[in-house]
């Protein structure tokens, strides 16, 4: 099966300490993928990673194939990405922040709006659509988060923690939505705290502690060396590093 | 032949956009304040204290510091809006919309700096047009004008960006304009001619980029100049040139933007 993500001998250093400490992950395509780890495990360092908004010490990263730093024009529509903290626009109502961040990956003003439109019906968000992001409650950023990450149609998703501060109904909306995306097709990567969501969702994880990587192998093998509790690897750490 | 561009130049064009709606939005903040504080520098300063001083160099002293007035204009919405934009951009990292595209960092700047040019312009012509009509001046030529407005405007649009992206706080955008720009304004021979200045002064000014714009400027509305248009122009697209690079190549390693 093809990589859609590759990593190797990934190193991030932030004023030489160690964040990251030689990575080596393959994410084949349309994995469902689950990267786990306490906080300042180095889970969003390595997704910004993947994205380009950091910069790595040492190590490659691809995305099919191609280079995320020397080949970024091929490898940036692939990759849409879902960020823990909202960033939406002050200026621009919903709808035209979501139209022109098409624009911004190369759709055409009709192509944007059409794919706009449709994504906003579905994630309930049509109503809003004129609003300005300082109008909408923490569930409708959330949202409009995940539609701005999807406007482009990438080939690959990645969800920082895209259901923190959102009610249980969303929580279990927004799973049958992911499910439906990554039974398209699309590779999914979702860093979470919520482990009963990596267990819902994730046919693969991967749990970081302190920049390493403890494990990585389907859900059902993670689990079942945790005996079945992943909080288990948050608490006890195994010593020695278990390589799928 | 729209179908035929690269998609990188469709994510310029939109960039572009987005640019020029983020300040027409707000076009009551960002466009008319100038103009009303322009108008009213021409109304005291030329008709009720201006008529009370000699002309300069031949020329009514209203006809004299327009083109420094409008400067003036071109100089704060340029920097105002580059500064400001890429300043709330990386602080609620709405900046990150852009680095995760496919736009090459060259591009990228191209397009921060027509949005913000775009503005400084629309704003500066305004503000002429109010001035002409005030004053029923006839322009003495059209295309100096234009260069020296763009030329203005762009390096005064890099400048924004660099502070933009070296700024840690509010506070820092407007220590440039008030320590650094608003003296080079009123000591570059706006309001007066440097031939009116003693020695060393009169040499200082050339070390001062705001000099050679009004230099241009004016010789583009009234016809007046005291030093030579081609060397203000050469002067003027070496600095502008070399701080567009450096913002290119600031924004190319990530500077403030990546960590």
């Amino acid at each position: 099966m093809t990589a859609a993500i590759e990593i190797s001998g990934l190193v991030k250093n932030f004023n030489s300490t160690p964040v990251l400490k030689g990575i080596d992950l393959i994410i084949p395509e349309g994995t469902f993928f689950g990267l786990l780890g306490p906080n300042g495990a180095g889970k969003s360092t390595t997704i910004n990673i993947i994205a380009g908004l950091t910069l790595k010490s040492h190590g490659t990263v691809k995305i099919f194939g191609h280079d995320v730093e020397k080949e970024y024009k091929l490898t940036r529509p692939l990759i849409g990405l879902a960020q823990q903290e909202f960033n939406l626009d002050r200026y621009l109502t919903l709808f035209d922040l979501l139209v022109y961040q098409g624009g911004l990956f190369g759709l055409r003003l009709k192509e944007s709006k059409r794919h706009v439109e449709e994504l906003l019906l579905r994630f309930g968000l049509w109503e809003h659509r004129m609003k300005k992001h300082q109008r909408l409650s923490g569930g409708l950023k959330r949202r409009a988060m995940i539609v701005k990450a999807l406007i482009h149609q990438p080939k690959i998703l990645i969800l920082d923690e895209p259901t923190a501060g959102v009610d249980v109904e969303l929580r279990l909306a927004l799973w049958e939505y992911l499910k439906t995306l990554n039974k398209e097709g699309r590779t999914i990567v979702l860093t979470t705290h919520y482990l009963e969501e990596a267990k819902a969702l994730c046919n693969e994880i991967a749990i970081l502690h302190e920049g390493s990587i403890l494990i990585h192998d389907t859900k059902e093998k993670v689990l079942e060396n945790s005996q079945g509790d992943l909080h288990n690897y948050f608490i006890h750490p195994p010593e020695g590093v278990a390589h799928a | 032949m729209l179908n035929s561009l690269p998609i990188s130049w469709i994510s310029f064009g939109a960039l572009l956009r987005r640019e020029i709606a983020r300040f027409m939005i707000i076009n009551r903040q960002t466009i008319f304040p100038q103009i009303i504080t322009t108008t009213l520098y021409i109304l005291i300063f030329g008709f009720s204290l201006g008529s009370q001083i000699k002309h300069i160099q031949g020329f009514p002293y209203i006809e004299f510091i327009l083109p420094g007035l409008v400067l003036m204009s071109v100089i704060t919405s340029s920097y105002n809006n580059a500064s400001t934009f890429l300043f709330s951009a990386r602080y609620d990292y709405s900046i990150q919309d852009v680095l995760l595209t496919p736009l090459s960092y060259f591009q990228m700047i191209v397009a921060f700096t027509l949005g913000s040019m775009i503005r400084g312009l629309i704003v500066g012509l305004l503000v002429l047009s109010t001035g002409v009509f005030l004053l029923k001046l006839k322009i003495f030529s059209i295309g100096i004008v234009f260069l020296f407005l763009i030329l203005t405007s762009q390096i005064f649009v890099s400048f924004g960006l660099l502070i933009g992206l070296w700024a840690d706080q509010w506070d820092d955008l407007w220590t440039f304009i008030s320590y650094v720009v608003t003296p080079l304004i009123f000591l570059g021979g706006t309001f007066y001619s440097i031939q009116m200045l003693p020695y060393p002064w009169k040499w200082i000014s050339l070390f001062n980029p705001i000099f050679y714009m009004v230099n241009g400027f004016r010789y583009g509305i009234i016809g007046f100049h005291e030093f030579p248009i081609g060397l203000s122009l050469f002067i003027l697209f070496v600095l502008g040139s070399a701080l567009f690079t450096l913002t290119v190549y600031l924004f190319k390693i990530g500077y403030k933007l990546k960590t």
